[in-house]
């Protein structure tokens, strides 16, 4: 078109413009744009129907209709009967104003976000979805490019914009396609730097948030925090429970597989409460909302995260009497007050990752217990509770809050080495040979077993029933509920460590005869020994089910393949002929992995723990496929034997004659850290998610805390 | 495997700007909502085109270009809690190169996906835009997706401290 007659339709298009702006707003915004947020959240039928109404090109005669009659009216003879009837109209739909030459660029900014009738696709509500800031250096340079042009030229260059600016998307891409072939690769090139700038999408506040959330669940935490600082609706799709609950899960006492990164477990009582809470989001009922009508009361015995204190339910007539006893309090309140458990899970969050980032780092608060006036030979820590046993004959409580003990337990007549307690009750072995029940919250010492013939030294119990293992290099089951008592027999020393799991029905003994063994409760039978460690094998501890090192495993294959051999030598199944790196690979096929046992859990029974750690005055610690007796890890670092030992899915705790307390970790087999300050050896050693203890010969007990929140 | 596939049975897809597409049935039927309509609608399914009124020509060929790559994948494991614990931003090389997109695509791509229920692609999609976010200061990220700083400085420099916890490990 020539510029003169450009020039005309200047004039002509300014009066159509004021004219017809309100006109065409309204049009366009009810024809052209689709409804906002609908056309990209609506189901199909919806969005179909709507669709193709745009797509009509009658639809669009019948707003150019009025709007080309008005047009004649206010404009006289000047200009051609073509531009009347195709370009006029046309412009009529809509001159935006963000290009008006004589505009105010800051109008346009500040008008823009507010206008929603700015048409760049058909698809967005461009405010919301699709809108563009206006780039303010952009816009000063288009202006003063503009200006320098002369009149003419630059009512053409506005006129070329006008005409795309009113133009529907379909007639845009028909335009832009001319003119693309009309370019020379200069100008293809300057398109293709700014393209791709321009091109710049708010994808959270876009999408719909449950895409959102899903982006923002593969973050990191880091990146995620960061992005809660982007704007105002990142913060509150990057804060909000959805994405931090599924952080919890992926976190909290199991190291994450994307990250690497593990942060100890929660409280007892906090985890216990909090998995109610996740089952009942899990099941879309309530969002935050705690529902004080839930029984977490019932929820304790089966949930399969509690640990191996688990309320007993005891029949004895002894301990009716304790359930009978009044609990005090003030030791400790029944369930968390409900404000706890409405905190955001962000929260929840940084405070386990605070304190996982205080064991990643070793800082801790450290307290030395005195008051035993003996060898301290056994704790215990649960919640802000322990309980600790020593050669002096006695069991001492202690409040872990204060450091200050709470009672002492007195009875026994030999040397205490072994103890446990759960919500109500403790059990005591003790050199004098036998056992002893207590209300520990009272005092009280409710019934005492003797059976052994020599000292108890180990002792494990959960629901109903209690293990105990002997100088007598026996192991007894205590059977609370049929009250039947039976022994294992095969150890040929001192079964130092036991420990039962209720879920298959197995107990692990560990001996002075360098041997652990793995027993049928059922059958009573000795399943599996394993044989490996040097010298007398002092602990045995289950690593909880859920710990998966699978793809540890598959990072150091290399060096497992090394220690499997040695240990392939010694794992002694019947008519076990193949290789042991084969028998590791098998086991990756769920189908195949019972076989590798040579022993059946049929009827649903569920297989033992899948790994356990183990520690000898061989002076190592040794991580066990249990399925297959191998020795997948050794631990080296200690320099004298290690008495104590416990872990967790994140860290394993050692113990030493050397008087070193060691954290490990049981993926890498790295020593994490060493703690000193015994002047002793340390015997044994108790594990929580943000503390640890230790204790020895030396007669004291140190507790270390690394939570900021529950330090001294 | 053209060989092999040779038989296989062809439907045709009708983009929202009214393009037929053809399309291989397996691989279309990487989208469950053609899946099920396909299903649903029996033989007929196989004489007309099936309109996909949400999707346009362009992006609808991308998303055929993935389903027609990952054809012989294994179905998605329909429990999500299942891969909540291996989950990584980890995309296989020849995904990273189909997302190499602009950002309008990919944003096509994901709500393409979403609407037609291709779980493993809407996977790839959403893992792009997060390894977008990544590593990113607040302000990296607003440049990248050109997002307005509505904060006040005082409110930001209070957001800023909320969230330093995460600052260093």
């Amino acid at each position: 078109m020539p510029f003169n007659l450009l020039l005309e339709r200047q004039e002509e298009l300014n009066t159509t413009a004021s004219g017809s702006t309100l006109n065409g707003h309204n049009h366009s915004l009810h024809d052209w744009e689709m409804p906002p947020r609908k056309r990209v959240r609506a189901s199909t039928e919806e969005s179909t129907e709507e669709e193709v109404d745009t797509n009509t090109s009658l639809k669009h005669r019948k707003y150019h209709e009025p709007l080309s009659e008005k047009n004649s009216h206010t404009k006289g003879t000047s200009t051609t009967k073509l531009d009347q009837e195709v370009t006029g109209p046309f412009m009529a739909k809509h001159v935006p104003t963000q290009y008006n030459p004589q505009g105010n660029p800051a109008l346009t900014e500040t008008r823009q976000p507010s206008d929603p009738n700015t048409k760049f696709c058909y698809r967005h509500r461009p405010d919301m979805l699709c809108r563009r800031q206006a780039d303010e250096p952009t816009m000063d340079k288009l202006q003063k490019n503009l200006e320098r042009l002369s009149e003419s030229d630059r009512q053409a260059v506005v006129q070329v914009w006008s005409l795309f600016s009113a133009a529907p998307s379909k007639h845009r891409n028909l335009m832009l396609q001319g003119i693309l072939t009309q370019c020379c690769f200069p100008q293809l090139s300057f398109l293709s730097a700014n393209v791709q700038k321009l091109i710049k999408i708010d994808f959270l506040s876009a999408l719909p948030p449950e895409i959102s959330f899903r982006i923002l669940s593969s973050l990191d935490t880091i990146s995620l925090c960061k992005a809660a600082q982007v704007s105002r609706r990142w913060r509150q799709l990057a804060d909000d429970d959805v994405v931090w609950h599924r952080m919890c899960e992926q976190h909290i006492d199991r190291k994450c597989t994307k990250c690497g990164w593990g942060l100890p477990l929660l409280d007892r009582k906090r985890l216990r409460a909090s998995k109610r809470q996740m089952q009942l989001r899990a099941a879309g009922r309530g969002q935050n909302v705690w529902s004080p009508a839930g029984t977490p009361v019932a929820e304790v015995e089966q949930n399969p995260l509690a640990r191996d204190v688990s309320a007993i339910n005891v029949t004895s007539v002894a301990a009716s009497a304790i359930s009978a006893a009044g609990r005090q309090p003030s030791l400790e309140p029944p369930f968390p007050d409900w404000e706890k458990m409405k905190r955001p899970w962000k929260h929840v969050y940084r405070d386990r990752w605070r304190v996982g980032k205080n064991w990643k780092h070793g800082v801790c608060s450290t307290k030395v217990l005195k008051g035993h006036e003996n060898g301290v030979m056994a704790v215990q820590m649960l919640d802000n509770i322990l309980a600790t046993g020593s050669y002096d004959k006695t069991i001492k409580i202690w409040d872990l809050d204060t450091g200050k003990e709470i009672r002492t337990l007195t009875g026994h007549t030999g040397g205490i080495r072994c103890l446990q307690f759960d919500d109500s009750k403790l059990i005591s072995g003790s050199m004098d040979g036998t056992m002893k029940l207590w209300d520990w919250r009272t005092g009280v010492c409710c019934a005492t077993y003797s059976g052994h013939t020599d000292f108890v030294i180990g002792l494990h119990f959960d629901s109903n029933i209690l293990v105990s293992g002997s100088a007598d290099s026996t192991a007894k089951v205590w059977n609370f509920q049929d009250k039947s008592i039976f022994t294992l027999r095969g150890h040929e020393d001192w079964v130092n460590s036991v420990r039962i799991d209720s879920e298959s029905r197995t107990v692990f003994t560990a001996s002075d005869d360098f041997t652990v063994k793995l027993w049928d409760l059922d059958t009573k039978q000795c399943i599996h020994t394993y044989r490996g460690h040097g010298a007398h094998v002092q602990q045995v501890v289950l690593l909880p089910r859920e710990f998966d090192m699978e793809d540890d495993l598959a990072l150091f294959g290399d060096q497992i393949s090394d220690t499997g051999s040695q240990a392939g030598d010694s794992a002694s199944f019947s008519g076990h002929d193949q290789s042991p790196v084969m028998t590791h690979r098998v086991l990756h096929n769920e189908d195949q992995r019972a076989g590798a046992y040579r022993y059946t859990f049929t009827n649903g029974r569920p297989e033992p723990p899948r790994y356990m750690v183990t520690s000898a005055l061989d002076n190592t610690i040794r991580l066990w496929e249990v399925s297959t007796g191998r020795e997948i890890r050794k631990f080296f670092g200690h320099v004298e034997g290690v008495w104590g030992l416990a872990a967790d899915s994140l860290r394993i705790v050692s113990g030493a004659n050397d008087r070193m307390v060691k954290i490990w970790d049981p993926r890498t087999g790295k020593c994490e850290r060493t703690f000193t300050g015994h002047t002793g050896p340390v015997t044994c050693i108790g594990l929580s998610d943000s503390r640890m203890c230790s204790a020895g010969e030396d007669n004291e007990v140190r507790v270390y805390c690394f939570s900021e929140k529950d330090c001294f | 495997m053209a060989e092999t596939k040779a038989e296989q049975p062809r439907l045709t897809l009708a983009s929202s700007d009214g393009e037929d597409i053809p399309v291989d049935k397996d691989v279309a039927e990487r989208s469950v909502l053609i899946k099920n309509m396909v299903s649903d609608l029996g033989e007929e399914a196989m004489t007309e085109a099936i309109p996909i009124p949400n999707v346009n020509a362009a992006v609808l060929k991308k998303v055929i270009e993935w389903c027609t790559h990952h054809r012989a994948d294994p179905p998605a494991p329909t429990d999500d809690d299942s891969d909540s614990r291996k989950k990584t931003t980890d995309i296989e090389e020849w995904d990273q190169k189909f997302m190499q997109v602009d950002q309008e695509m990919l944003f096509e791509i994901i709500l393409a996906a979403n609407y037609l229920d291709i779980k493993q692609l809407l996977d790839v999609g959403c893992k792009t835009v997060a390894n977008m976010i990544k590593g990113k200061s607040p302000e990296e990220i607003r440049k990248t997706f050109n997002i307005q700083n509505d904060f006040t400085p005082e409110e930001e420099d209070q957001i800023r401290r909320e969230n330093e916890w995460a600052e260093d490990r």
